[in-house]
This record gives C-alpha cells, structure tokens and sequence, in this order.
C-alpha cells in the first residue's frame, strides 16, 4: 500500500526544514531530526509544569479542600471531556475508584488510598450515542448531569481549546445544579476563562499552550496533583474524629 | 509564601501536613522524569517512529491494549493517530482493544488472533507492573511478526515484556510513570508523521540502524511487501 505524501504545513516546514522535500533524505539525518524533536517537545512540557506549578500552587489547594469536602459530605465526582481529553477524563475516574499502588508505599507508613465516588461520563456508549443522537451531541454530558448530579457534587470538565460547546453546557447545567465546576483549559481558557468569570466555573487551570498535546500532558499533572491532594486532606481529616 | 494552618497545612497524625510540598513535590517529579526519560530514550523513540512509519506505509494498523487506568492511554493513543488534532495530518488506523470478552484474561490476544497480521502494530501498556495478559499478547504479537512497542514501568526483573521496543520509566510513582507514558506516545504519534515526507525512508528494508539490528530480531519481515 503507497500513499502519496501530504504538503507538510508551514510550521512543520519550519520545525522539519527538510520536509516536503523530494529528493532523498539520508535515514541517519531523519532519525538524528526526529531524535532531537522529541527532547525539544518534553522540554517544552517541562516548562509548562514549571509554569503551573509557579501560577496555580495556591488554587490547587483551595480546589483540592472542595472536591475533599464534597467527598466527606457523600458527594460524587462527574468527569467528562471529549477526545483525548475523554480518556483524561476516564483516567481520573479510574484512579478515584482504583487507586493505583504506590511501591514501596509511601513514607509514614500511610496505607493505600480509599476508593472514591466518580463516574466517567463518556463511558457508557449507549447513553451517549442516544443523546447524541436525539438532541445533539451539545447536550452528551447535559443530560447526565440533569440525571446524575445533585447539589454539592463536583463536575471536572476537560477541554484543551476551554470552547467545547458540550463542555460549556454541561458546566452551565453542573452549576445550575448546585455543583462545584471545575475546569481544566489550554490556549487562554477559551470560554471557560468566561464562565469562571461569571461565577459558573469555579476553579478554573489553564495551560498556557497551544500544542494540544502539551497543554494535555501538563493537565495531567494537574488533576494527578488535586487527586494527591484530595487524598492527603480526607487522611488528615479522618485522622482528626 | 509559606502561610499559616488552613492555607496550606493539614493536620495527619498530629503533624502538619504542608500541602504546598505535596504539590511541589508532585510537579518536582513530573518534570525530572520525563527529562531523563528523553535523555535516555531519544535514540528509540525515534527509530520506533521509524519502524512504525514502516508498518502504516504497508497497509499495517495500530493496537493498543492496557489495563484500568492504562486503558484510557490505549485509547488516547488510539484517537491521536485517527483523528489527528493537528490540521493536515493524515488519519492512520489505530484501534484500542477492548478489555473484555468471555475471559477478561486473553481478552486482548482473542482480539490480535482475529484482527491482526505481520503488518500490525501491537502496543501494550504496562504502568503497575504485573500484567501478565499485557505480556501474554506482547509475546503473541511477536511471535506473529507484528512490531511490538510496551510502555511500562516500576517491574521488578524483565520489564521489556520481550517487546522490540520497550520504553520503561524507572519511577515508583504510578502518576508520574503513567504521564510519561503520555509524553512518550504523544511524541510517537506526531514523529511517525515525519517519515511519511520521506518514501524512501519507508520502502527500505534495512532495519532502522545498522547497529541496533542485533536486538531487533526482525531480519528479513517487509521483504517484497510494498
């Protein structure tokens, strides 16, 4: 099977200076190309965490104390996102409900993190497909939300370009709802730069990028940290009664 | 600014815990792993680009299996090569299996016996050791003649799962070794696109390095498959 090679866009041109060109590359040069790309791209994740961790220590603390307490008062966490940023979303709620193992354990003789309530909201494939498919893919995590969530509960919406329309709904109704929203962006925040503006997102984490795939590797170190955070403060509590 | 109890500090065991350290310590580690994960592995990561370039241009599919948390890397990978967010990117065929089936245990090898051949991409996800369906269906895949790539980490003994390529984070901690899982498969994704520019890179037998071909053990697949 052949397929004839795409005009590389002007930025990859940029990166790759060889690129779009026909005549033959030496494989040594390519692989040495290609070698030093994959540095320069964990440089600039790096940068980005060294970024957040600079802008957003404080607001992780104050977020990780709410989603804590939604937990000790019963609540339930509603992850959602789409695309890759579905699989984030399914990823915290497999680590809310299967806490990984750390080994060895950590230091202080702390045991293994409990189970906590979240539901990834791409999951079930019927759900979404029959919205999706009545009224409107906007409305996929709308309509959960209206049958899932109650007051206090926590909705962790995942959206690298912070526009997606579902997105943007699903945290107008979470809020309508009486939930806690969070938010997790790129590029400026988008609209939910907005919504948090007007109060309907309440802890909003922007990635200041415009690679997608960068602003979703320094995400995940952000709602890897609430779930750190979140664990420590309910152990702290609990230690307290 | 360190500031006093209730803006930053909780009280565990009567000590306080300082939850600016935590978060610290958690970004500490997110950018010192991958750093030196890059450092190491830039060589294979690259010529994996390379070798997976290879296996689309002859028609071949991605495969992506992973249990609990590392099945949502499966199937991120999966949607990163057939929906490409980046504008004029060709859309290349990649699947992530699904973990179940009659028996959750050959789960993923049930689904590499009916779907795939020589020409196939098998990557596994391995992030808390064990695994041993992800071992099992590497080790078919192998077998097979498909190229085989694991992401795994923190195994005691063999964690190269008898992959051709086997990136493994030397980490402890699950969080950290999953996110450079994502970084290293992110990078796998935009890099293979680089090699599509180059045909004559892709139709050539030769293994992607004279001198790494002792290890690769795949002398001879691709012959006259073009």
């Amino acid at each position: 099977m052949s397929e004839s090679p795409e005009t590389a866009p002007e930025f990859e041109r940029f990166l790759y200076p060889f690129l779009g060109e026909e005549e033959s590359v030496p494989l040594e040069r390519a692989l040495a190309e290609v070698r030093e790309s994959t540095r320069m791209k964990c440089r600039e994740t790096v940068g980005l965490r060294r970024e957040l961790l600079a802008l957003y220590t404080d607001d992780l603390i104050t977020a990780a104390r709410s989603v804590a307490d939604a937990f000790t008062e019963g609540r339930r966490l509603f992850a959602f996102g789409n695309g890759g940023s579905a699989t984030d979303a399914a990823d915290i709620v497999a680590d809310l409900l299967h806490p990984p193992r750390f080994r060895p354990e950590r230091a202080g003789g702390e045991g293994p993190r409990r189970a906590l309530p979240a539901l990834d909201l791409s999951h079930d494939v019927a759900t979404v497909t029959a919205i999706a498919n009545d009224v409107g893919f906007e409305n996929v995590f709308v309509r959960q939300l209206i049958a899932f969530g109650r007051v206090g509960d926590v909705a962790l919406g995942i959206s690298t370009s912070g526009n997606s329309p579902n997105i943007v709904a699903a945290f107008r109704t979470a809020k309508r709802v009486g939930m806690i929203t969070l938010a997790l962006a790129g590029y400026d925040g988008g609209r939910c730069a907005e919504l948090a503006r007007e109060g309907t997102v309440d802890h909003l984490f922007v990635v200041p990028s415009s690679h997608i795939p960068r602003i979703q590797e320094a995400q995940a170190t952000i709602y890897h940290t609430l779930w750190d955070l979140v664990h420590r403060i309910l152990e702290s509590s609990e230690e307290k009664r | 600014m360190r500031s006093a109890k209730g803006h930053g500090f909780e009280e565990l065991n009567g000590t306080m815990v300082d939850l600016r350290s935590v978060v610290e310590g958690r970004f500490a580690a997110s950018m010192t792993a991958p750093e030196r994960f890059f450092e190491v592995s830039a060589d294979r990561l690259a010529e994996a680009c390379l070798a997976m370039a290879r296996q689309f241009h002859r028609g071949g599919r991605l495969f992506a299996f992973g249990n609990g948390s590392s099945a949502t890397d499966a199937q991120h990978v999966a949607v990163e090569f057939v929906h490409p967010v980046i504008t004029g990117k060709r859309a290349l065929p990649a699947l992530a299996l699904s973990g179940e089936g009659a028996d959750p245990n050959d789960a993923f090898i049930r689904q590499l016996e009916t779907l795939a051949g020589p020409e196939d991409i098998a990557m596994g996800f391995s992030a808390d050791g064990g695994c041993a369906n992800v071992r099992e269906t590497l080790e078919f895949a192998r077998k097979s003649g498909m190229l085989t790539i694991v992401f795994a980490g923190r195994e005691e003994g063999d964690c190269t799962f008898g992959a051709e390529f086997a990136f493994v984070v030397p980490c402890n901690d699950p969080l950290v070794l999953q996110e450079v899982h994502e970084m290293a498969y992110h990078v796998l994704w935009e890099l293979v696109h680089v090699f599509f520019e180059h045909r004559g890179l892709l139709e050539t037998n030769a293994p992607p390095q004279a001198s790494a071909s002792a290890e690769t053990g795949r002398d001879g697949r691709g012959a006259g498959e073009d």
